[in-house]
């Protein structure tokens, strides 16, 4: 056995020496830090203190804030100014940022599939640097940690899973007198719905008007639309354009996801066409849908009595899946995916960095995700969905959907021209829903219509953003 | 040498200093007025329109290069704006919402005013209750209308209430009636404007005219409609103008409300200029929209200020008749 012969003095000098080039920047300093919290924090000490300003709407900062809280108190780098609008309208006021190469605010906090265009505005400060000096990994369910990945390079932290789950009515659906009236139209057992089609008679069965009780409390405003329509899609088989970025939407996989899409006005709300969360989410919550595909969050606000009048009255699953293409597949959507992003121009960019790294972290985030108020920030780290704190927000069943569906979620086009793709799609599908235009020409509308954004954006750049599109399309069709 | 006479009242008399002072005062003060104004015009105004008509002659494409490199293309955007179905149809939506939203504010303004022009007991109250609705944010009153229009709201409710039958429209969500829907808001929103330029215009009216056909024993009808509203013409040609180019521009109502929807609804001008510019990023197409909404505009106000000009000429031949009368008379 050998002997070391260190003495204390050189073990001290070895210690000091040690410290002092870990302070320095650029080294790796992080060694002997046990945790990603804490090399984050170790990182972010070499960058020095600062309060960083950015853009984010408060329902999701205000349970951020004590997570700040204890940021600021470890580094000195805290959440100055704020910017508080809506996630909605935070895209036009990013890429207004962008235009200017302003350096105003250091983070932005936005639907992750604006990377593409905000980067290609030249606005998004890549984090991959920081997250190595730290060590630091975005721990997601799933391949969700693509998501925030354009061209092999990292440049958002998410903070909001989004993803959709299933939500049907445990109460109706488990009710003996629903039970037979079902299976004596259809031939069927009323169950968890596996398919659109399953959903759309489960919806016409149970639905009774006159209680103010519609099937669907899915979205079909011009806005959110396309974000269902997508699902249906992806479902089908279908993907939104070939290899040559000619838009392939007008194909059976596409018409067929139309019907679905618009036979659902049968068993909505009279409405629906111009509803979106404002009016829904009390909906849903008040117990006057059936079915709906939604965003998670709105587990955590079924399951509040205080906000809920239908709190242990859901089924939470898989979104349905579609036999078209020949074969299962379900596609489940994260979108908006609300994700803290870093201006590139920003004085403080490496101190935004860090705060989104510690803001991001499993461990950190599971106060934010489990706020049974701000229902925002919704789960979306493996560590979630085993923390007890966060299976009490949304109950044991939501977290338990919310890992399946995450193993299937797809993004919308995740292309530079986000938003001109989502909105032209949407707006054609409005057009149908509400009949200013014939189901049939949806489609080869929007192909038109998305070949001209393809031309103009130019057609080499975007060919070359389609391999990050596709790497965030799931590898399974049904989850594990 | 002969000296040719010249008579004494064509040889002009020079200036006396008092009067080339006053004269330079009054290129003074009119500068002081007018540089600002110019200094405004040229440093302001004209940078942004030069830019904006960069921007419609240049294609540029955010996400590629920088806006000083933008490929230039003449008037294809133009050509491409105007032969853009969706344009049109923005351009006959505004047209008709500006329309219907103009007379409707003018008729509930003018008949307020015409109510309240002479003093009474608690005038001072009334006006403020009148114009109580401009003072409103427009982003208020969108949100405030959807608590109120949703179909089981309670305006429907009330309606049904009072008349005893269902009354459920759709206000929102209906294609055929979100367009009309934002045009009685915008009438609840801004018939006060109206209603204050026309008090402004009856209260100016000079009372000979009206005190005289009284005198006659004309009817209340008949003056109002053969001496007040002839002298009121050009007030209301104004307040009609001004009004319907407000409407053109409205925007806050219908984007809080609709974005557009349902379908495409509510996409008038302003929407989809928005839409182009900030929500696919198309700087250059939205610019050239803007320049033909900005030339549509322009020949509207040419054309409303040719009227304007025609009434009050035909207005001062009007004075000029009544005023010579009672020479003629005498």
């Amino acid at each position: 056995m050998t002997k070391f012969n260190v003495s204390r003095r050189t073990f001290m000098e070895g210690g000091v020496g040690f410290t002092v080039a870990n302070l320095l920047p650029g080294t790796t300093p992080l060694a002997f830090a046990a945790t990603m919290e804490e090399r984050t924090i170790a990182a972010a000490k070499t960058v020095g203190a600062a309060d960083v300003s950015g853009m984010i709407w408060s329902p999701y900062l205000v349970p951020m804030q004590p997570v700040i809280a204890d940021f600021k108190k470890a580094t000195g780098i805290g959440v100055g100014a704020v910017q508080d609008i809506s996630i909605f309208d935070t895209p036009q006021r990013a890429m207004a940022e962008a235009l200017s190469r302003s350096p105003q605010f250091d983070f932005i906090h936005i639907d992750s599939n604006m990377i593409p265009s905000l980067a290609s505005a030249g606005y998004l400060e890549p984090l991959d640097e920081y997250m190595k000096k730290a060590d630091f990994k975005i721990d997601a369910v799933g391949d969700y940690a693509k998501f925030m990945t354009y061209k092999g390079q990292t440049y958002g932290i998410p903070t909001d899973g989004n993803v959709h789950i299933q939500y049907v009515r445990k109460d109706l659906i488990e009710d003996p007198d629903n039970k037979k009236r079902y299976a004596d139209k259809h031939g069927k057992e009323l169950k968890f719905p596996e398919t659109w089609e399953d959903e759309f008679r489960i919806q016409q069965t149970l639905m009774d008007p006159a209680k103010d009780l519609y099937g669907s409390g899915s979205l079909r405003n011009r806005a959110n639309g396309p974000t269902w329509w997508y699902m249906m899609f992806y479902s089908a088989g279908g993907f939104t354009f070939d290899d040559d970025m000619n838009a392939t939407l007008n194909t059976p996989a596409g018409q067929y996801a139309v019907d679905i899409y618009l036979q659902e006005k049968k068993v909505a709300h009279p409405e629906s066409a111009g509803w979106g969360t404002p009016q829904m989410i009390p909906r849903i919550a008040q117990g006057h849908v059936v079915t709906a595909q939604y965003w998670d969050g709105t587990a955590r606000l079924n399951e509040n009595p205080a906000k809920s009048k239908t709190t242990g009255k859901w089924l939470y699953g898989l979104v349905p899946g579609s036999d078209f293409s020949g074969k299962r597949i379900h596609r489940s959507i994260s979108s908006p995916l609300a994700a803290l992003l870093v201006n590139k121009y920003s004085p403080r960019k490496a101190q935004a960095a860090y705060l989104a790294l510690w803001l991001g972290s499993g461990k950190n985030s599971i106060p934010i995700v489990s706020d049974p108020v701000n229902t925002f920030n919704d789960a979306w780290a493996k560590e979630h969905m085993t923390s007890e704190l966060v299976q009490k927000a949304y109950s044991p069943a939501g977290i338990k959907a919310i890992e399946a569906n995450f193993q299937v979620v797809s993004p919308p086009t995740y292309l530079t021209g986000y938003l001109e793709f989502q909105d032209t799609l949407g707006k054609n599908l409005s057009e149908a829903y509400v009949g200013q235009l014939p189901a049939k020409d949806v489609l080869k509308k929007t192909d038109e219509e998305w070949n001209a954004i393809v031309r103009r954006i130019g057609r080499t750049k975007l060919k070359e953003e389609l391999a990050s599109y596709k790497a965030l399309m799931p590898k399974r069709n049904v989850p594990a | 040498m002969s000296v040719a006479a010249v008579p004494a009242a064509q040889v002009q008399a020079l200036p006396s200093t008092r009067e080339l002072s006053r004269r330079r005062a009054i290129t003074r003060f009119r500068w002081s007025i007018l540089g600002p104004l110019i200094a405004l015009l040229v440093f302001v105004l004209m940078p942004v329109l030069f830019l904006q008509l960069y921007f419609s002659l240049h294609q540029w494409t955010v996400y590629l290069g920088t806006w000083w490199d933008a490929e230039y293309v003449g008037l294809e955007l133009f050509q491409e704006v105007l032969t853009d179905p969706r344009f049109g149809w923005a351009v006959v939506r505004s047209l008709s919402f500006a329309t219907g939203s103009t007379i409707g504010c003018f008729l509930i303004g003018f008949a307020l005013a015409y109510l309240m022009y002479k003093p009474f007991r608690g005038q001072a109250f009334y006006y403020i209750i009148f114009i109580l609705p401009m003072l409103t944010v427009p982003v208020v009153v969108a949100y405030t209308a959807e608590m109120m229009l949703y179909q089981s709201g309670p305006l429907n409710d009330l309606i049904t209430r009072i008349i005893g039958i269902e009354f459920k429209p759709a206000w929102l969500t209906n294609p055929h009636i979100a367009l009309p829907t934002v045009m009685l808001l915008e009438i609840w929103n801004w018939a006060p404007f109206s209603f204050i330029i026309m008090l402004a215009g009856l209260t100016a009216i000079p009372k000979e005219p009206i005190e005289a056909a009284e005198i006659l024993g004309a009817s209340k009808w008949r003056i109002f409609w053969e001496v007040q509203l002839p002298l009121l013409r050009p007030v209301i040609f104004l307040a009609l103008v001004l009004r319907f180019l407000e409407a053109m521009a409205e925007f806050p109502k219908t984007w809080a409300l609709l974005q557009g929807g349902p379908g495409t609804a509510t996409e008038t001008l302003p929407v989809y200029i928005f839409l182009t510019t900030w929500q696919y990023f198309q700087i250059s197409k939205g610019a050239a929209m803007s320049y033909i909404v900005m030339l549509l505009m322009v020949v509207i106000v040419l054309f409303a200020i040719r009227l304007l000009r025609r009434e009050k000429r035909s207005l001062d031949t009007m004075y000029a008749k009544a005023a010579a009368r009672p020479q003629e008379l005498a």
